[in-house]
């Protein structure tokens, strides 16, 4: 990248499902502004599309009902390529991973098909009941 | 690093001189925004072989469940008989369509104007 090279870092724990997903956007808005990126920079957009989705997964089904979990949630740029890591504690999602894009009339079940595609890395893990989830995407 | 919350989607519904029902959204149509979008549609759709315009110029963000009430909207309103169209659709929302290859099935309007004629 010929841009600006300046490392950028967020962290946050979320909870509720909307005011989660508008800090994950108000954090991409911020590394945005960082870089001097445009609104329509198209690398950028594509991020953010897929922390929407896994951010939007993550949030809703992460946090198991009568508990008080949060999701851990990180942003990193440095300098050439954007991580960014959703720690939660819901069910395993490991028979989700591969799910293809559902046809034209289906409701649901296109997210992670999304963030497949346009992200050069999609991680998951499961380590005891924890689900980490590492998003990258070279800017 | 401060931020100012702002909450997902808010809606304005209005009737268009030719009868159809214009659905403005401004906000984020996701996982959060998709049931608000779901209460208006319905609303709209009361009445028999339903004319919907869903207005997306001011919807600032879309994710896969925000489409999935899209698509909701539409097999609603067919079943119906009526008519769904969309219009003034984002650059975000745009590639969203088109990384879905839902943009096959829901031919957009560059304005509200331009979809509603011969609606």
């Amino acid at each position: 990248m010929e841009g600006n090279q300046e490392k950028f870092e967020f962290r946050a724990f979320l909870t509720e499902v909307d005011p989660g997903l508008d800090l994950i956007h108000r954090s991409l808005a911020n590394l945005r502004d960082t870089l001097e990126r445009p609104v329509d920079d198209r690398p950028l957009m594509l991020f953010e599309i897929a922390l929407g989705e896994i951010g939007g997964n993550v949030l809703t089904h992460g946090r198991p009902v009568g508990t008080d979990h949060q999701v851990e949630y990180v942003l990193r740029y440095d300098g050439h390529t954007a991580e960014a890591t959703f720690t939660d504690r819901g069910a395993a999602a490991h028979e989700h991973l591969t799910n293809e894009m559902p046809g034209h009339e289906s409701e649901r079940g296109r997210g992670l098909a999304i963030a497949r595609s346009i992200l050069d890395q999609l991680g998951y893990e499961r380590h005891g009941d924890v689900n980490s989830w590492h998003l990258v995407k070279r800017l | 690093m401060l931020f100012r919350l702002q909450m997902a989607l808010e809606i304005q519904t209005r009737q268009a001189d030719n009868g159809a029902t214009v659905v403005a959204p401004t906000g984020r149509l996701d996982v959060a925004g998709a049931p608000i979008l779901k209460d208006a549609i319905n609303d709209a759709t009361v009445a028999g072989s339903p004319k919907v315009v869903i207005d997306l110029e001011g919807v600032s963000f879309v994710d896969s469940t925000g489409l999935g009430s899209v698509i909701a909207a539409l097999k609603q309103i067919r079943s119906k008989e009526g008519e769904l169209r969309l219009a003034a659709p984002t650059q975000q929302v745009r590639v969203v369509l088109e990384l879905t290859t839902l943009d096959r099935v829901f031919p957009y309007y560059a304005t509200v104007e331009e979809a509603l004629t011969g609606l």
